[in-house]
């Protein structure tokens, strides 16, 4: 499996609109070898649908914490859960 | 295979729609600051026809606008409901609401003319009962409710209550019925209109925008799951007993004082436990809300047993300044967001960042404007004079948040024209 830059956000401390605007930065710098690793509070239903509509990748998971992951790539051959709690 | 039209945008309502309630909203307060230049100490006495003009021009004019702005844009995300077609919903609710504003506020000072309270009625009934029954039926229909959501509905209902005894109390006006009942349904509509919509409204969307906005401690579950319905059966029963007991309202309005006031406090302490306690003039907007709230319901308790009129009076001016307060706070969280959200999802390379459409200081600005302004309002109770700069401060607070309307529309407008767009998807 090739490298992939992972570009890590802790956004569970942020206030908003801070992690959606990071977020968005960091998304489109991404390239077909980086994915953004997001940890936030709440499940980001915006960033969500922005960049679903931009046809990105975007894996969300819930975990025991009660905190997000959220996994964006525009890499489509990306299999995206393979990089989660990486 | 890029989507140059941007996101589907299913969970977003027109920008427009938004942004159209909100500028008429600021044209109420305009209109209300008027107002008080023209009626000045006179709006001191709730019974006045003055007072009652100048309540309806901000209760229904400059608060309902602003709520319903941010009911459109904020439902979709709190609650999930898709609205279809908004901007026709948007526009059915807005135009007769307008006018009927207008035919309820010269009704009020030409009583003679009688068909004004009927054409208000059947404007403001119609638009407002039509919007209420189409939302109700969207949230109904959730399968998984928030308190959020959960406490909308009440909003929602006390809503239709308070519309419905209001076409009770214009149809008095009107002499189309009787009114034997007059006295007591008015009491209920001013009840269900400030406690069961405004306050009831604004702490249910506190529910889950003050831990997402501002990173606190979630509010206790036996508040977030008990309070909107605690407070919605009180109005019901009051109103219901309160027709063979009129005297069940002076419980009723302590046990909604002691509600509504241990709301604020918990809500103000909630804003002591920020992760990161970043000031902005949001956080300053809920304090100042908060804190009149409390301070509201603090003279609400000594008015049942005090009768001086100046207690009632700032009453009054508290409460206009917990919802004023806590509206701004949502137009200036609202307007940037969703300029700057609609303008990614149409692609655009880099549209201006949220604090470049509306910048702090100038949210900043506006805090103090508006602080000034209820601070005059309280002096002008003891010293008459000052209520020509209190009607004139209320002109320039809301001829600032109109002009904030107006400038997010133009950086919208030149953005489209002159900004380039992303090409993200374009290679797959």
């Amino acid at each position: 499996m090739p490298e992939f830059k992972k570009i890590y956000l802790d956004a569970r401390e942020m206030e908003h609109p801070e992690p959606l605007e990071k977020a968005m930065k960091i998304i489109q710098s991404l390239d077909d070898n980086s994915y953004l690793y997001m940890l936030h509070r709440k499940n980001p239903l915006p960033l969500i649908d922005l960049a679903k509509g931009h046809l990105l990748k975007v894996l969300t998971q819930e975990d025991e914490n009660n905190q997000w992951h959220i996994l964006i790539c525009k890499n489509n051959t990306i299999d995206l859960s393979d990089f989660l709690n990486a | 295979m890029l989507n140059q039209n941007g996101l589907s945008l299913d969970q977003a309502p027109p920008i427009f729609v938004v942004f159209r309630f909100f500028f008429v909203g600021a044209l109420f307060g305009i209109l209300s600051g008027l107002f008080v230049l023209f009626f000045q100490e006179t709006i001191f006495n709730a019974h006045s026809t003055e007072a009652i003009i100048l309540t309806h021009t901000l209760t229904l004019g400059v608060m309902l606008s602003f709520m319903f702005g941010a009911l459109f844009q904020m439902l979709p995300v709190i609650a999930g409901i898709k609205l279809t077609s908004p901007d026709l919903k948007a526009n059915l609710l807005l135009y007769p609401f307008i006018v009927g504003i207008i035919a309820l506020l010269f009704a009020f000072k030409l009583t003679t003319v009688s068909w004004l309270f009927l054409l208000a009625s059947v404007l403001l009934g119609g638009s407002l009962l039509g919007i209420i029954v189409i939302l109700l039926k969207n949230l109904f229909s959730l399968e998984n409710h928030t308190s959020t959501s959960k406490g909308t509905t009440y909003t929602l209902l006390s809503l239709g209550i308070a519309v419905l005894f209001a076409l009770y109390l214009t149809g008095t006006l009107a002499g189309v019925t009787e009114g034997s009942a007059y006295s007591h349904i008015k009491e209920a509509h001013y009840s269900f209109g400030l406690y069961g919509w405004i306050a009831l409204l604004i702490i249910s969307i506190s529910f889950q925008v003050i831990e997402m906005f501002y990173v606190t401690p979630p509010f206790p579950k036996l508040f977030l799951n008990y309070m909107p319905a605690t407070l919605f059966i009180l109005l019901l029963l009051a109103s219901l007993v309160g027709i063979f007991y009129p005297s069940i309202w002076l419980l009723a309005d302590i046990l909604l004082a002691l509600l509504l006031g241990s709301y604020a406090v918990l809500t103000l302490k909630r804003f002591t436990q920020r992760k990161r306690p970043l000031t902005d003039a949001t956080v300053w907007f809920w304090r100042l809300g908060l804190s009149s709230l409390l301070l509201s319901m603090l003279s609400l308790l000594l008015t049942l047993f005090i009768d001086y009129d100046p207690i009632k009076a700032l009453s009054y001016i508290a409460f206009s300044s917990f919802g004023l307060s806590i509206v701004f706070a949502m137009f200036y969280k609202i307007v940037p967001f969703l300029t700057w959200f609609h303008l990614n999802s149409q692609g655009y390379i880099s549209p201006p960042m949220m604090h470049q459409i509306i910048h702090p200081k100038m949210m900043m600005k506006h805090l103090y404007i508006h602080t000034a302004t209820i601070v005059t309002f309280i002096f002008a109770i003891f010293i008459p004079q000052l209520i020509f700069l209190a009607g004139l401060l209320t002109i320039l607070s809301f001829g600032w948040a109109g002009y904030q309307v107006v400038n997010a529309h133009l950086l919208y407008r030149k953005t489209q024209k002159t900004g380039k767009k992303f090409n993200m998807g374009s290679m797959y």
